[in-house]
Formats: structure tokens, C-alpha cells, sequence
């Protein structure tokens, strides 16, 4: 028989909102983004941290958020695809996903978004190479691998100019 | 997932108290990136999760101490195999941390949990290995420095007692050079499990370390101090029987999906030797 | 005002929601007192179930239903759009592994997780059938209950049907050369990245129905006949799929769904775990012999082919996929004697059901394969044995079938160009190139309507899903092009059968054709009432005034629409609805009950090289190119080929189904079960298209985005065989195989 656990009291920021709630022990961040907060950007699909649909940024970094417990994420700060776009504005990313034909049936770009985008802060002019291997922890199966690494580089190089 | 009870020690005796009472029915998280999938599964069922990221000592980070690199058991593997350190003296463990599953997972994983985990496909174990590296383990009985080799009983299982925790990894500097160089087999060339993992490091005496995974129980370590394998003049004949005796602990498990036991064992000779050659030419230029 | 038209590329309609997280996927959706479900499976192959003990799940807080077959109408209704086979849960029986043998709802998914693992099943354990070998052994227990299949002669065989076709007498041919071979191909599934999700709840007096179906107005039927309530009572909603590719097309667990909801009387939501996804949907694997006669002057004397494709456990479209896969399987060739005789064969797996390619790539492997095998065998280049029998454009290639509809030499001859089929090769690099053809949709029926708002905005109402292959931009184009409205003024509508039309199916890539010819005859037909408005507005004939590309030409001047629109509403102003009904009935006598509406063909080329000591291949370059008509979308056109490239890569180089000894799938999920990344691309990958503007459908286009998958693997195979000497002829081609075949080769 299971044990009743009580819930937990933590706090984050969410895409610059400070956000307080209780959340059960084995719930995962994926869990609590979309379940308590409403965030549906990070997908649930493998769960497993194999195909990065439901990557998000913590601290900076990215994670399958399918396999952090979301009281891991306690004082946090978490940008999820919903974050990127500034003022109903999309980003340089989000743009030249759209304009690079990037998007087939979507349900992998929330993560692929956020993995791109934590790649190009850590390293803004990355090679093709960079950019394959840095998204490699996120499965599309439409296959459209070569038009998002195309995004990738001309954001890079949109922001060189 | 089934329900547990979670705790985040702040201080490392806390954490020790902890680990000492629920013993078995404690896990502990670091990047959970193991650890999550077994509780999802059902494979890990424990009661209590104890999350050791809190712990001020156990914070991420890589420091030098009287000719030791010691990295914390927080350290992810992801600024393991950024760190200028590391890559400058333990090259073949940068490697093997930048292999371990994908950016988001070596944004989570830490080197001392790949450790405890003591799967016999760590990418990281075999590095280990070569360069000698010590766990550090604290439990309420004091600290105790475990030679890696000495660490790995089988999967799933190490030589930590009940109520240690692993506080750090420590890795001797080299005392001359040396060229190392980490390898694997895999399904595919974005990230999988290794169907062989290998490093093999020569060093300026001629010794030559070589240790393998994914193919056994537990990784393998093997030493040759005959300077034969170092060598590179020395024949094809001569090398031949130590190649033998090196890989004649694998035992690769025929229930593995990702390649059958003749094609491991056949891989763990084609990769040897490229490994060799690449430590030597390393070693050359080092 | 936006160009975006016809043969541009703008970006995605769609697409911003999905860039930014705003999309809303089945599993997005939430509803006010909805209940999470979880199914009970049983872990083996197949079993006689005893008992079900719900008492313990019933008892978690939280749970409000635990649902068997016991629960159903008796006896439990079953479904399945060729034979109706499947059960809604399985009943006495299970047939495969991960069959659900309950169903739990419960309040929250911890409740139902729990509840879900105390559900107690007695079950005995039964021997299964997962093999072709084992399925057709004449002691085999057989899949189907012979009660369910009266009065077929193969009801005492695991055979459900048979499928020969052919013309000419290849026992009478006479070749100089016969080569004949063996080939299989993997049991492989789609690996959607979304989940299959499905949700019902009580609508009135009727039920409302969510899901990720690529089909709902099939999905619409099923549940109103099982229900037994009138379509008008059945409300299916289906947002844009994430990823369909055949296995979203038919109904699987929404019936069972929307029993459970009905019995709580609240809506219930399943959301399959990527695992039962494997457990839901695959490709059928299949085994090839193939005889090819050929003369020495290249000239082909005939191809006799037996393909037993294995399905699963019930037959959901899996026979159509035998029947229809194989059918163009001697190829775009003019072959004087051809005799293919493909079975789908029934087995204790998995229902294998539609997947890009649709039955086509199993014997494309083969057959292109074994082509090289002839070429080799005569001494003739592989290049010139295809073009020396490529059916050139009105041949009747399949004699009662319509003809060859391209000119595809065209297309093979760009393929080797841009490969550079003369020029040398890098040491151990090898070449191969291979052809592929699809018989596109037999039969169909697109309805749709388009409303012209008051303002010159237009809403497009069809009912084909959007899941990535971008007919929702497809057909904001076509209404933007006759209607002169700027593309962002077009909304298409698309997903929920209250209120778009019918449509009969996503799938056969005919959506561009079929329904984007009937949104071009609705805003033809629109057009029709503008020009009889401006005729009206300037006391002209309508026969003077002509509209084309959202200009209305009168005599001697030009009106935009919204000119002759506003006056010719007046002050109450209104709107101009079309309709469009596009309808290829089915042809009874013909094999496939109606000949093709146009052939997919395409050519892929392929370099590659091999590490002779490890197996490896690397794909040094990739160029596939696809006759596609007219691209209405150039840029949708190439991610459509690039990504059937990249997905033929999976079953070509590294996915299959592995089993244990009894019947269990042993790699279910991501981790064991391998699909390309961004890391397992050819080094270089390039996509062409020929564009001739001789298609049925909308300026000359045709249907795409299955063809660049259908020949990759003989592409590749071709390749390797030209590298290494060795020819492989089993998918996939993982490291492993390959190093074993060159070990194993003998030594010259």
C-alpha cells in the first residue's frame, strides 16, 4: 500500500514570474509545468530523457524536465518555450524557425526551441557540428533536422551582423 | 510513479543520519537522471529520496589540492568536460563525460553518481580506471578513499557501506605525460548506451593502462608494464598474447539488445587498437 | 498586401503557435473534471484471461471506474475498417502484447497509476505466433477465432487473404538470366513524437470525442455505430496531430474511451505512454522472394514476386497495406510478365497497420534490389538497366492501370546527376541508386466550404488533419490565390466533424489533390457569384466579367474583390459561401477497387562508405528527388522529402522490434529502440524536385511526402554492396550486421 506523502512548499520563477505551490515528492517539473502551473509548451513523450520534448531551461541550463522532481526545482529560475517570445513578440529563434521551415508538426520544437536557445547563449557562433551534436537530445520525427539546424545558424549569424 | 518522502539535507551529517537509518530504503538523488527513470519504472522503490545537492561541501566544483584534482560529488558532467583542467590532464575523461546521453543530460548527471550507479556502460568508469582515481566516501564511521578498481562489484553494486555517502572523485596528477584517449561503440552516432566503452592511456615509462565497459559486470582494468604495448615499433606477434590476456575478462551478457557477445568481444580488439594507436600518438606529442 | 500565393513559400499557417508553445495538442486540452485513465496489461505475448479481480483498484480514493470486457455490451462490440476484428478490450483472449485488458478513471493520474497496478488478473499464459515461420506452420494455433471469418477458405490458415496480381505468363518467359533472392525487412513503428492521446465525455445526449486520429470522420462512424447513436450525435474533435505518418489513421482505444466516459458520465482522458505507442502501431515486416528474368541487352523478361507481409494480432487497414503495397512492386518498369502474390499473414503481435509508404517499401527493398542483382549478373551499369526499362510517360506500365503519368526519366536522369553517377569515388566509397513508386489514393471523397467574409477574409473549411505535412498552408494558399486575400486573412478550419464537412481520409499524400481541388472548386465557385455580382453591380453580362487571382476584370477596367464584394452585399452585408466536392468512386472490377489518381515516383541516390572493421556506414552524400508536378509550397515540398529521407534512414540503418523467446517486445520506449538524430544525417543531404505541372490536382500538382521514403533502403543497400562487394539483404543495417556479412564474405 502506498504511503501518503504531504506535499511540499517550493518557489521558482517561470519565465520571470515568481510562482509558489505545493507540489507532491514524485511529481516531476514536467508534471507541475503542465499539470499545476498550465504550461503545455514541454511535451510529454518518452520520459525517459531520450527524445527532449519537454526540455526546459533551469538555471541556465537545459534539462528533460520528464526526469528533475519538480521540488529539485525549488528557488530556480525556469524559462520554458513560453518565456521566449518577449511582449508577443518571437524571438530571433522563434522567427527564423518559422522562416527556415523548421516546423512540421511541431510537437518536438517547444524542446527544440529552448535546447537552440540555450545552445547559442553558451555558444553564439557555434559550427554545424556544434549544433547537431548540442541538439542531438531531441528526437524529430518528421526528420526536419536540417532546416532547424539552418534556423540555428542564421539566428547566429543574423546576430553577428 | 509511486509516492516517497523527500529530504534535502543541508549539511553532509544530516544527510550520513539519514542514509544510516533508512539504509536501503534511502536513494539518493545527485542529477537523478538515473534515478528517476527507475523510480518511474519501478525498479527503485524506495521510501525516502535523499537529495544531497544542497549539501555545501557536495556543491558542484573542481579543485586542485596538493597534486589532486578533486571534483565534487555534485559536479555535473557537462562542466566536467568543459573544465581546462581536466581536459589537460585527464583528457580521456572529458571524453568520456561529453559522451554520457545528451546536453540535457550531462546538464544533470554527475560523474559521482554515473559512479554509484556502477553500470557496467558508464562512460566515464573506464577514464576512471586508467588515470587511478579514488572515491571518497564519508559515512558517520569517518572518510574513507576507495581506489576506483577496488569500487565496482557489478551493476547496481559498489564496496560503499551502509549510511557513505560519495563526497568526491579524486584523480592523482600525472606525474609525466602521458596520452590517453576515450572510445566507444554505439547503435548510432547521436547518444545511446555504449556497446563497448574503452580508454586506454600510455604513459612515458611505457606502461600502458587499458580498461573497458559494456562488456562484463563491471568495467575491467588492465595493466601492461612489459612496455610492449607502448611500443609502437613492437610487432603484431608480440602484442597479439597481451591483447589476449587484457580482454580475456570480458563477458559480455548474451541478453543484451544492443549487439550480440562475438560482436562486442570482436569491437573490444578493433577499438583497442585504435585507442593504442591514438594514446601513443598522443603521448608523442604531449 | 501579402504575396504569399501559389508556388511561394510563407511560412507555416500554424506555425506560430507552434514556435510558441501556444499550439494546443489532445494532451494540451483540459477539461473541467476530467478523468485520467490508465490501462491493465498483461506482460506476455498472449494469454486466456481467467479472472479480473477490480476489487483493490476500486478501493484507491480517487477512482470512479474500473472498466473489463464484463462491463460491455455482450457480446463486446468490435471494429476495425476492413473486418470487423477488433475488439474494444480484449475479450477471453489476449493476442498481443500490451493488449489492455481493463480500463481505470481516476480523479487524479497517481490514483489511477495505483489503482491501474492493483487490478489482479488470473491469466494463463498461451504459446504465440510472432514469426512468419511459426504463423505459417500448419500446427500453428491460429490468431483469429475461425468463427469471426465465415466463409473464407483460409479461415483454418493464419493467411487472411491472399493477393495475387499480374499479367503476362511468367512461367512461359524466357530470360537469359534469372536472379533470384530473398529479402526481409523489420518490423518497425511510427515513433510519433506525440502520443497517442484519446478523451471522450457525455455531450448532451450524445458524446463528443477527442483525439489524435488522422481520420475523424472515420473515427466518427466507428463510434457511432458502436454506440448506436447518429452521426449528428457524435461530436469528433481532432486537433492537429504531432506526427501521424499512418499511425494516427484509424480508430484503436477511442471507443473504449468513450465507453468509460459514458459509464462515469465524465469525461476520461488516455494518454498512451510512448511504450503503448509501440504497442498500438506499427509497420508490417515482411519476407521477399523475388525472381527477376532479365535478357542481355538489359531488356527485363519478367519479375516473380512472393511477399508475406506478418500483421498483427487484429487486422485494422494492415491487409489494404498488403494488398496496395504491393501491387506497383515490379516497379515503374515496362516488365512484359509480372506475378506477385503478397499475403498478409496474421501473428500474436502487435496490429501492424498503415505507415509513409503504406506496404511500398518492403518490396521496393527487394525488388530494386534484385534489380542490381540483374544488372550486375548481365554486366550493365544499374543506372542504364532503369532507364532502359522506365516506363516514359502514357505507358501502361500496370496494363489496367493509369498510366505511367510523368516523365520520369526527367527525374532519375537529375538524381544521377546530382549524385554524379560518372564520377569517380573516393576509395571505398560506392554508389547506389533506386526508384520508388507509390499508387496514390484509389478512391476519395473531399468535401469542403470556403466563406468570403464581408471584409475579404475567407475562412476554409476542410476536413483533412494537419500533422506537419502542412495542408493547412496548402489551402490558405489556394484560397489566398482565387480570392485575393492576403494570407493572413485566411483562416482554415479543419478537425471537428460538428462543423467541417466530410472528408473521407489524410492519407495516400492526397490531400493536396483531392481536397485541395475541392477548395479550389469552392472558390471557383465563389467566383462564379462574383462575376455574376460585378455583372449585376455594372449592368454588364456575367459572361463579360472574369475574376482570376482576386481580380475581377470587367470590360475595359479592373476591381479588386472587396470592390465588387461591399456594394454587391449592400448595407446588410454578409457573405459568399462555396462549396467543393471532389469524389473518386471506386471502380469495382479493378484490383484495387479504382486505378491510381496519380503515381508518387521518386529517385533516390545515395554515396556511401563503410569501416570494414566496425560495420559503420556513413552516408557521404544523399540526394532524393521526387516528381511532384507543381510544388504549391516549395519549401513544405522539400521538408516533406527531407524528412521521408531521414525517416527511411531508420528502418534502413538501425530501428526493428525485438522479441524474447515468447512473444514480448523487449526494446519498448526511446532507449532500446533507436531513431536517427541530428546526429545520423548523411553528410550531405539534398533534395530536388521535377516540376512539369501534369498532376490532377490543384496548377498541375501532385500528391507527396511518402515517395522519398519508399526507396531508401535499396538506395543505401546499393551503396554498400558498391562499397564493400557484399550484398546485404536484411534491414537494418546496423554495424553489427554489416561487419558480419564482410567477416563472412568470401575471399576472393
Amino acid at each position: 500500500m502506498s504511503t501518503r506523502v504531504e506535499p511540499i512548499a517550493i518557489e521558482m520563477t517561470v519565465n520571470g514570474r515568481l510562482r509558489a505551490l505545493e507540489v507532491a515528492p514524485h511529481h516531476t517539473l514536467l508534471d507541475m509545468l503542465r499539470d499545476d502551473l498550465g504550461l503545455t509548451g514541454a511535451k510529454e513523450c518518452c520520459l525517459v530523457g531520450e527524445c527532449g520534448a519537454c526540455t526546459v531551461i533551469v538555471d541556465g541550463r537545459t534539462v528533460d524536465s520528464c526526469l528533475v522532481l519538480a521540488v529539485e526545482a525549488d528557488g530556480a529560475a525556469i524559462t520554458t518555450v513560453e518565456g521566449l517570445a518577449a511582449d508577443g513578440v518571437l524571438s530571433p529563434l522563434q522567427q527564423a524557425f518559422l522562416d527556415r521551415g523548421a516546423v512540421q508538426c511541431g510537437f518536438c520544437i517547444p524542446g527544440q526551441l529552448v535546447a537552440a536557445q540555450a545552445l547559442l547563449a553558451g555558444n553564439p557562433h557555434p559550427s554545424v557540428a556544434e549544433i547537431q551534436e548540442g541538439l542531438a537530445g531531441n528526437l524529430c520525427r518528421c526528420g526536419c533536422y536540417g532546416q532547424i539546424t539552418d534556423a540555428v545558424l542564421a539566428t547566429a549569424e543574423a546576430d553577428v551582423r | 510513479m509511486h509516492t516517497f518522502s523527500y529530504a534535502r539535507p543541508e549539511a553532509l551529517a544530516e544527510a550520513e543520519a539519514i542514509l544510516a537509518t533508512h539504509g536501503p530504503d534511502a536513494r539518493v538523488l545527485a542529477g537523478g537522471t538515473d534515478l528517476v527513470i527507475r523510480l518511474r519504472d519501478g525498479t527503485a522503490r524506495p521510501g525516502i529520496v535523499v537529495d544531497i545537492k544542497r549539501i555545501p561541501e557536495l556543491r558542484p566544483s573542481i579543485r586542485e589540492e596538493a597534486g589532486v584534482l578533486v571534483i565534487s560529488a555534485g559536479t555535473v558532467m557537462t562542466d566536467i568536460a568543459a573544465d581546462e583542467r581536466v581536459r589537460r590532464w585527464f583528457p580521456a575523461l572529458a571524453e568520456g563525460a561529453a559522451v554520457v546521453g545528451s546536453v540535457q543530460i550531462r546538464n544533470r548527471a554527475t560523474l559521482a553518481g554515473n559512479v554509484c550507479n556502477a553500470s557496467p556502460a558508464a562512460d566515464t568508469a573506464p577514464a576512471l580506471l586508467v588515470y587511478g582515481a579514488r572515491v571518497v566516501a564519508q559515512g558517520q564511521g569517518g572518510t574513507r578513499r576507495i581506489p576506483i578498481d577496488a569500487f565496482f562489484v557489478r551493476s547496481g553494486v559498489t564496496t560503499l557501506a551502509r549510511g557513505e555517502l560519495v563526497t568526491a572523485i579524486e584523480l592523482r596528477l600525472p606525474a609525466g605525460p602521458m596520452g590517453a584517449v576515450h572510445v566507444r561503440r554505439t547503435r548510432r552516432r547521436g547518444h545511446d548506451l555504449a556497446s563497448v566503452t574503452l580508454c586506454c592511456g600510455v604513459d612515458g615509462s611505457g606502461v600502458t593502462r587499458l580498461a573497458y565497459g559494456s562488456v562484463g559486470p563491471r568495467p575491467v582494468l588492465f595493466v601492461d608494464e612489459s612496455g610492449v604495448l607502448a611500443d609502437p615499433a613492437a610487432p603484431d606477434e608480440a602484442r597479439a598474447p597481451i591483447f589476449e590476456r587484457m580482454f580475456a575478462d570480458a563477458s559480455p551478457s548474451p541478453r543484451s539488445l544492443r549487439a550480440s557477445p562475438e560482436y562486442r568481444l570482436a569491437m573490444l580488439r578493433v577499438l583497442g587498437t585504435r585507442a593504442l594507436r591514438t594514446a601513443i600518438e598522443r603521448l608523442a606529442l604531449a | 498586401m501579402s504575396t504569399h500565393r501559389i508556388g511561394d513559400s510563407p511560412n507555416r499557417v500554424g506555425g506560430v503557435g507552434r514556435v510558441t508553445g501556444s499550439q494546443q495538442y489532445a494532451a494540451d486540452i483540459r477539461l473541467a473534471d476530467v478523468l485520467e485513465a490508465r490501462l491493465v496489461t498483461l506482460d506476455c505475448a498472449r494469454a486466456r484471461i481467467i479472472s479480473i479481480d477490480t476489487m483493490a483498484a476500486e478501493l484507491v480514493p480517487g477512482v470512479r471506474l474500473v472498466m473489463t470486457a464484463a462491463d460491455l455490451p455482450q457480446p463486446v462490440p468490435r471494429f476495425g475498417p476492413q473486418f470487423a476484428d477488433r475488439p474494444v478490450i480484449a475479450v477471453g483472449e489476449t493476442k498481443y502484447h500490451g493488449e489492455p485488458v481493463a480500463i481505470v478513471a481516476a480523479d487524479s493520474k497517481d490514483a489511477a497509476e495505483e489503482a491501474a497496478g492493483l487490478v489482479r488478473v488470473e491469466y494463463e499464459e498461451l504459446p504465440a505466433v510472432f514469426t512468419l515461420a511459426a504463423a505459417l506452420d500448419p500446427a500453428a494455433p491460429l490468431v483469429q477465432d475461425p468463427a469471426l471469418r465465415r466463409n473464407d477458405r483460409l479461415a483454418s490458415t493464419n493467411v487472411l487473404r491472399e493477393h495475387p496480381i499480374g499479367w503476362g505468363d511468367v512461367d512461359a518467359a524466357t530470360a537469359d538470366v534469372v536472379v533470384e533472392n530473398t529479402y526481409t525487412f523489420p518490423m518497425v513503428t511510427h515513433f510519433a513524437i506525440e502520443p497517442h492521446t484519446f478523451m471522450a465525455a457525455p455531450d448532451g445526449d450524445g458524446i463528443a470525442v477527442w483525439s489524435t486520429i488522422q481520420h475523424p470522420n472515420w473515427l466518427q462512424k466507428v463510434i457511432a455505430n458502436i454506440l448506436g447513436l447518429p452521426l449528428s450525435k457524435v461530436r469528433v474533435l481532432a486537433p492537429d496531430p504531432g506526427g501521424g505518418f499512418g499511425g494516427k489513421q484509424h480508430a484503436k482505444l477511442e471507443p473504449l474511451v468513450a465507453f468509460a466516459a459514458l459509464r462515469a458520465g465524465r469525461p476520461v482522458r488516455l494518454v498512451l505512454t510512448l511504450e503503448q505507442t509501440f504497442q498500438a502501431v506499427r509497420r508490417a515486416s515482411c519476407e521477399v522472394r523475388v525472381r527477376t528474368g532479365v535478357n542481355r541487352d538489359g531488356g527485363l523478361v519478367f519479375e516473380d514476386i512472393e511477399a508475406d507481409y506478418l500483421i498483427g494480432a487484429y487486422a485494422d487497414i494492415a491487409d489494404r497495406v498488403v494488398g496496395k503495397g504491393s501491387y506497383p512492386a515490379a516497379g515503374p518498369y515496362n516488365v512484359p510478365a509480372v506475378r506477385i502474390m503478397a499475403r498478409s499473414v496474421l501473428s500474436h503481435t502487435v496490429p501492424s497497420t498503415a505507415f509513409r509508404g503504406f506496404g511500398n517499401p518492403q518490396v521496393n527493398w527487394a525488388v530494386e534490389s534484385n534489380l542490381d542483382d540483374a544488372a550486375r549478373a548481365i554486366g550493365m551499369d544499374r543506372l542504364a538497366i532503369r532507364l532502359r526499362n522506365l516506363a516514359r510517360k502514357g505507358d501502361a506500365f500496370i496494363p489496367f492501370d493509369t498510366p505511367a503519368d510523368g516523365d520520369w526519366e526527367q527525374t532519375v536522369r537529375r538524381a544521377a546527376e546530382l549524385i554524379g553517377w560518372d564520377a569517380p569515388l573516393p576509395p571505398g566509397h560506392g554508389r547506389g541508386i533506386a526508384i520508388g513508386i507509390k499508387s496514390g489514393p484509389t478512391t476519395g471523397l473531399s468535401y469542403s466550404t470556403v466563406r468570403l467574409l464581408g471584409d475579404g477574409s475567407v475562412i476554409v473549411f476542410a476536413g483533412t488533419s494537419d500533422m506537419g505535412q502542412g495542408a493547412r498552408t496548402v489551402f490558405a494558399q489556394i484560397a489566398a490565390q482565387e480570392l485575393g486575400a492576403p494570407l493572413d486573412w485566411v483562416t482554415v478550419v479543419m478537425g471537428d466533424t460538428a462543423i467541417v464537412p466530410y472528408d473521407q481520409q489524410t492519407s495516400a499524400s492526397r490531400s493536396t489533390v483531392l481536397m485541395g481541388n475541392s477548395v479550389l472548386q469552392a472558390c471557383r465557385s465563389i467566383q462564379a457569384q462574383l462575376r455574376a455580382m460585378a455583372a449585376r453591380l455594372h449592368g454588364l453580362d456575367a459572361s463579360q466579367v472574369s475574376v482570376d487571382s482576386g481580380v475581377v476584370q470587367l470590360p475595359g477596367r479592373e476591381l479588386s474583390v472587396l470592390e465588387v464584394l461591399e456594394p454587391g452585399l449592400g448595407p446588410l452585408g454578409g457573405e459568399l459561401t462555396g462549396n467543393g466536392e471532389v469524389r473518386k468512386d471506386a471502380e469495382p472490377d479493378h484490383p484495387l477497387s479504382g486505378s491510381a489518381a496519380f503515381f508518387e515516383f521518386n529517385c533516390t541516390a545515395v554515396e556511401a562508405a563503410v569501416d570494414e572493421e566496425t560495420g559503420d556506414i556513413v552516408i557521404a552524400k544523399h540526394v532524393t528527388v521526387s516528381d511532384v508536378g507543381k510544388a504549391l509550397n516549395p519549401l513544405q515540398v522539400a521538408m516533406q522529402d527531407e524528412g521521408a529521407a531521414i525517416q527511411g534512414l531508420g528502418h534502413t540503418l538501425m530501428e526493428q522490434y525485438v522479441f524474447d523467446e515468447t512473444g514480448r517486445i523487449r526494446n519498448l520506449g526511446a532507449i532500446d529502440y533507436r531513431i536517427p538524430t541530428s546526429m545520423d544525417l548523411p553528410l550531405e543531404l539534398r533534395s530536388a524536385i521535377v516540376e512539369n505541372e501534369d498532376g490532377p490536382g490543384p496548377y498541375g500538382s501532385k500528391g507527396m511526402s511518402e515517395g522519398a521514403l519508399l526507396c531508401v533502403a535499396s538506395a543505401v543497400g546499393a551503396a554498400v554492396r558498391d562499397a564493400t562487394g557484399v550484398a546485404i539483404r536484411d534491414l537494418p543495417l546496423t554495424p553489427e550486421r554489416v561487419w558480419r556479412a564482410l567477416r563472412d564474405r568470401p575471399t576472393p
